[in-house]
């Protein structure tokens, strides 16, 4: 509605600029000749400065005045243009002002509703990011999840629960980067050392490279049984033509794996194709949570609830990290609050309301805002 | 001199440094203008060892050898043909096997191309003009891949 | 806001078609209001499009990735100057550049024109808006900035990351504002057809016009070969690329425009020469903006390649030129021939200088489009690069750069050489004495060099012996001749300033060719190199992230005389992963006026890295004579003489008595 407005109000102004010079009074023009003059006239006094400063000789001075001088009488000669029959111009002039100022409503009003989208609001990327994360695409989670992680790098919670994100996606060296920050900010662990083999070989192409396998190896000497691990490497040996050894490891990893383990399936797909030279391709090494044929699918709709819900704990989390040190802003403790009520953990609602009223006061404004608030979300303050 | 004779004479004189610049200026077009040329175009086209050309292609792939200090060798190719070419210098930044480049320079008497310079200008949506124009007219290289 | 900058530039088009047709009618009818309608309609069409112009500029502020070009060309987590920057770094946001300094250009005719006759005011707006209708429509048909996604992506495919650096923020809009300051002077010519006279007020506005589009067109070329210079790696500060020469044929034909609109002025000789060169000047520019914006080169400046664009352009071209040429032919033989002059004068050394200029415009121009035409023709692929412009370019300026000093010496009507000659005597010596300094005493000089050290020497002799000489030195005495000095025209001051600012330019090329070392090897840290008495040491790599890329940061140290670091250099490759390219950040140490300059190669397997360096001597000059021009054109344009024109009440009045008391 606001565009309408605004927009009637530039094609008003728009228009004026045609109108009022059209309806003002004719002003009595001076003739060329006269502008002329004045040139010439100053072009004298000119002349005179420069004579006076020694800038020219006399004689030359005398010469370019007279010059000068000869310019000025053809002046005279020169104002002699016809002019068309005023009634018939009069007519002329009166149709070209009617045209005009009808044409620009007409061709602006008429040639953006051809081309422009008038119902699209202007998304600047920040307001997209500010909205009620349920709203949010998976797209801009992880942007949101972006944004928190560039302020505070050194979250390496948040960069934990991202990895797996980003490797779903397929941005294979993003999943690096953030395995090697949760790595180097938390330590290691066998899943970071296990996700982080994965991601080089998925930014390798499925090839299991020597940076890969060292990952993995960290990981199995922080935990032995990691299925992950166990199975790229067994891969590894696959791609290098160690056929042999590899089906070995992979029957020894069946033994092992619990019968519920999502990786059986994997590992018995593995065994199965293990017979066919393909195997060193790397369209087989892919792990069983990557599904069949994960390339194909859509990133955005494979990512599970569970990982949805771990990416909003994670920027719930670092709102409220960021709310301890910051305490003094009234709407990052609503939207906290509204989000503790969205993720259905009414008890830390409860707990951010409290601590939020004792921040302002319990009399203030922003007290009294945040109560009512609360109370349009259905929660109160047990306090 | 009387002022016609004069007025001609400088007249003269204009035309004269004219026809002198328009003298030089083609006879530069035909010495020093290089052609461009692909691999393949080579074997019809002869190129004297020593005339400076362009030859244009894609990076043969697995052909990069980094050689004593700052000279490297690969070969060019357009899938038909390729030839080996050796530079000293620092490789553009976008140098890459497989993608398209031009180089300049000419024929060493051994038949390998030996460039002073190397051009790589494009991103995923954009290849040397000369190439992709050369690529598609050998039907190698399809509109689909230039997105 | 987005869809408000989009309606303002389709009602800026609507108002260009009005001040394109109507201040037009109103010239041919003699009809006053109909005239008085180009000024408000310019100044609104201005201020229209800078609204359009500011509301895209916020969506790249603000990441609005709903716009297509913001998602194109810009990426959330760009530092802010380079998501302004990038609202021209791309072919639409340029293009509405382009037109919002049109328009602005235009409003500036309408503010300030109320000193020009009001036929020529109305018929220079209605020229000036019909320039702007073809632009607005070819936006608007072909190019459009404000086309929006819906659904909005949540992350944009980055700027080219060549175009992240702060050149990007000053050399085109710089480039710009010299290409489309010729519109004016375009326009001039143009109303002056249309009328069949050219006003003596005409001369006193091109001129102007031509100094400060001159100036910015000399700033754009400057800034854009020193961005090239450090941000391409390669060292070099001009390639003849066909952009480059692009931007070039303007500034050559502006250049012969500046002057014969001197001699214009002055004697109102040249009236119908400066005319056409006018037109040829800003059909110069219009083929510059073709060539770049219809990708029909291979260049490193041509991002945005699309034929309709190219095609719908060229109709521009055509348009334009042909249009202006076709009136220039009917017209031109009413124009009255203005005043005589000898050939040794004032006006036969501009007059050189124009031939000189414009047959250098023409050599460019043959080697810029010669490889289209024959390509086109044949299907033959030539390159035309800096061999060619060697053999035809540098012959001609050569003489006119020898007889440059001479110009402003010489008298008007009539000169005297040898008069000229004697003042320039003690400048000759000076120049003589620097080649032969430069030819005996530095190693490896060549003759050539000598000769290109004298003649930049020469060109900076020559620019002080002009300010020497008028104001009198060594024929006055010191009191007299500072009072003189002081109280010199400011044109005086621009003209000695602009040839001394192409010395230095000359000075900077000659010696970078002549006497610059390059050094390329494979470097281990801790090795160092020794290249033209400076010794650098390799520290090592180091790796460092930047906010939307990644680098491998190359620290070397300058080693001073006593053997310690006397400063570090560091050259980078930059990673930026959006559009999985990699640039290279070259290393740059100025000392006094030259530099080292330092660019990074590839790794090699055994960790020792590719290094190439250089020893560029004087360099800066290059770009600091560029600067230096400015400087005088600014100063020109300071000149109280470009700032009259005007039938002020007062004058009129005592204007009915001025011819009886002449002479």
């Amino acid at each position: 509605m606001l565009f309408w407005v605004i927009a009637a109000i530039l094609t008003l102004g728009a228009s004026l600029a045609v109108l009022l010079p059209l309806a003002g009074g004719a002003k009595g023009a001076s003739s060329s000749s006269d502008h002329d003059l004045e040139v010439y006239r100053d072009q004298l006094s000119e002349l005179d400065r420069d004579a006076a400063r020694g800038l020219i000789q006399p004689a030359e001075a005398t010469e370019a005045r007279a010059e000068i001088a000869r310019r000025i009488l053809r002046l005279d000669n020169a104002d002699t243009a016809g002019k068309t029959s005023a009634k018939q111009a009069s007519m002329t002039a009166r149709l070209v002002a009617t045209v005009a100022v009808l044409a620009v409503p007409l061709v602006s009003w008429g040639l953006y509703s051809q081309i422009g989208s008038p119902d699209l609001p202007s998304q600047p990327l920040s307001e997209r990011l500010a909205k009620n994360p349920t709203d949010s695409s998976v797209d801009e989670l992880v942007a949101r999840a972006e944004a928190h992680l560039a302020a505070n790098p050194a979250d390496g919670r948040g960069w934990e629960v991202l990895a797996p994100v980003y490797l779903r996606m397929q941005r294979f060296s993003d999943a690096v980067a953030a395995y090697r920050n949760a790595i180097r900010l938390d330590g290691d662990s066998a899943a970071r050392q296990a996700g982080l083999g994965e991601a080089i070989a998925g930014a390798a192409g499925g090839i299991v490279s020597a940076d890969a396998q060292d990952a993995f190896e960290a990981a199995l000497k922080l935990d032995p049984a990691n299925a992950k691990a166990n199975f790229y490497l067994a891969m590894a040996l696959a791609q290098e033509g160690r056929n042999k050894e590899a089906v070995t490891a992979w029957q020894a990893m069946l033994g092992t794996l619990p019968p519920d383990s999502p990786w059986r399936g994997a590992v018995e797909q593995a065994l199965a194709k293990s017979g066919n030279p393909e195997v060193a391709s790397g369209a087989a090494a892919k792990g069983p949570d990557a599904g069949p044929d994960a390339g194909d699918v859509d990133a955005a709709s494979s990512l599970s609830q569970q990982d949805r819900e771990a990416m909003i704990n994670t920027m719930v989390a670092g709102l409220d990290e960021k709310l301890r040190q910051n305490p003094r802003d009234p709407e990052g403790w609503m939207r906290l609050v509204r989000s503790y009520v969205v993720l259905g953990k009414a008890d830390q609602a409860r707990d951010a309301l409290g601590r939020a009223i004792a921040v302002f006061g319990a009399g203030s404004d922003e007290a009294k805002k945040f109560t009512a608030f609360a109370a349009s979300l259905g929660l109160t303050a047990t306090e | 001199m009387t002022r016609k004779q004069k007025r001609l004479s400088v007249i003269a004189g204009g035309l004269a440094f004219l026809g002198a610049a328009t003298g030089l200026t083609f006879y530069a077009l035909g010495q020093k203008a290089s052609y461009f040329y692909m691999p393949a175009d080579l074997t019809t086209a002869s190129v004297q060892p020593g005339q400076r050309i362009r030859l244009g292609g894609l990076v043969e792939k697995g052909t990069i050898q980094r050689g004593q200090g700052a000279t490297v060798a690969f070969s060019v190719t357009d899938t038909h043909k390729s030839i080996k070419v050796t530079y000293t210098g620092i490789l553009p930044d976008l140098f890459r096997e497989e993608q398209g480049v031009i180089t300049e320079g000419t024929f060493g008497p051994d038949g390998v191309f030996v460039a002073d310079s190397v051009l790589a200008k494009h991103d995923e949506r954009y290849m040397p003009k000369e190439v992709a124009d050369g690529l598609k007219a050998k039907g190698v290289w399809q509109e689909s891949k230039s997105e | 806001m987005v869809e408000t900058g989009h309606f303002a530039l389709v009602l800026a088009f609507a108002l260009s078609l009005v001040q394109m047709t109507v201040p037009l009618f109103g010239s041919r009818l003699n009809n006053q209001r109909l005239m008085a309608v180009g000024g408000p309609v310019a100044v609104t069409g201005f201020a229209l499009t800078a609204l359009s112009f500011a509301a895209l500029a916020s969506a790249y502020a603000n990441s609005d990735f709903s716009v297509a070009s913001v998602w194109e060309n810009s990426h959330s987590l760009q530092p802010m100057i380079y998501k302004i920057t990038g609202t021209w770094g791309n072919h639409e946001g340029s293009m509405l550049l382009w037109v919002l300094i049109l328009t602005f250009f235009g409003a500036l005719v309408a503010a300030f024109g109320s000193n020009l006759p009001a036929t020529l005011r109305a018929n220079v707006l209605a020229v000036q808006g019909s320039i702007g209708a073809a632009f607005f429509l070819f936006i608007l048909a072909t190019s459009n900035p404000f086309i929006r996604l819906n659904p909005a992506p949540i992350e944009g495919r980055d700027l080219n990351p060549v175009l992240q650096d702060l050149g990007l923020a000053i050399h085109p809009p710089l480039l710009y504002l010299g290409y489309v300051g010729f519109s004016i002077c375009f326009s001039f010519s143009v109303a002056a057809l249309i009328e069949g006279r050219i006003d003596a007020s005409w001369a006193r506005w091109v001129r102007p016009w031509t100094l400060v589009a001159w100036m910015f067109l000399t700033g754009g070329i400057a800034m854009g070969s020193y961005w090239a210079y450090y941000e391409l790696g390669w060292g070099g500060f001009w390639f003849w690329d066909p952009v480059e020469n692009a931007s070039f044929m303007p500034w050559l034909a502006g250049t012969a425009l500046l002057h014969s609109a001197i001699v214009m002025e002055k004697r109102s000789a040249l009236k119908i020469w400066t005319l056409l060169l006018a037109i040829l000047t800003f059909s110069l520019s219009l083929l510059g903006t073709f060539l770049v914006r219809s990708g029909v080169l291979t260049s490193v400046h041509a991002f945005a390649t699309d034929p309709t664009r190219g095609v719908f352009i060229l109709c521009i071209l055509t348009l334009f030129i042909g249009g202006s040429l076709a009136l220039f032919a009917l017209r031109a033989s009413r124009l009255t021939a203005g005043g005589l002059f000898h050939p040794i004068s004032r006006e036969g050394a501009l007059v050189l200088n124009n031939l000189f200029l414009t047959t250098a415009t023409a050599t460019v121009l043959v080697g810029t489009l010669y490889p289209l035409a024959l390509e086109a023709l044949t299907g033959d692929k030539i390159s035309v690069g800096a061999p060619f412009f060697d053999l035809t370019f540098g012959p001609l300026m050569l003489p006119l750069l020898a007889i440059v000093p001479f110009g402003p010496l010489l008298a008007w009507k009539r000169g005297d050489v040898f008069a000229a000659s004697q003042r320039l005597m003690a400048a000759f010596a000076v120049a003589l004495a620097a080649m032969l300094v430069a030819g005996l005493f530095i190693d490896g000089a060549s003759v050539f060099a000598a000769l290109g050290i004298g003649l930049a020497v020469w060109l900076v002799a020559g620019a002080l012996t002009d300010l020497a000489v008028k104001s009198g030195v060594g024929s006055v005495a010191p009191a007299v001749m500072f009072r003189r000095f002081a109280g010199l025209p400011r044109s005086v001051f621009g003209t000695a300033l602009a040839h001394l600012g192409l010395g230095l330019t000359l000075l900077g090329i000659v010696a970078t060719l002549s006497f610059g070392t390059e050094k390329i090897l494979s470097m281990r840290a801790g090795e160092t190199v020794e290249l033209s008495g400076h010794t650098l040491r390799f520290v090592g790599l180091y790796p460092a992230q930047g906010p939307n890329y990644s680098e491998d940061r190359g620290r070397f140290e300058l080693i001073g005389a006593d053997g310690n670091a006397a400063g570090e250099i560091t050259s980078a490759k930059r990673f930026f992963p959006v559009r999985q390219m990699t640039t290279t950040e070259s290393g740059i140490r100025t000392l006094w006026f030259s530099q080292l300059y330092l660019s990074l190669g590839d790794e090699n397997k055994d960790g020792s890295v590719v290094v190439r360096l250089w020893w560029k001597p004087l360099v800066t000059l290059i770009w600091g004579g560029g600067l230096v021009m400015m400087a005088g054109a600014a100063m020109s344009l300071m000149d109280r003489r470009l700032r009259v024109g005007a039938p002020s009440r007062r004058r009129k009045q005592a204007s009915a008595v001025a011819p009886a008391t002449l002479p």
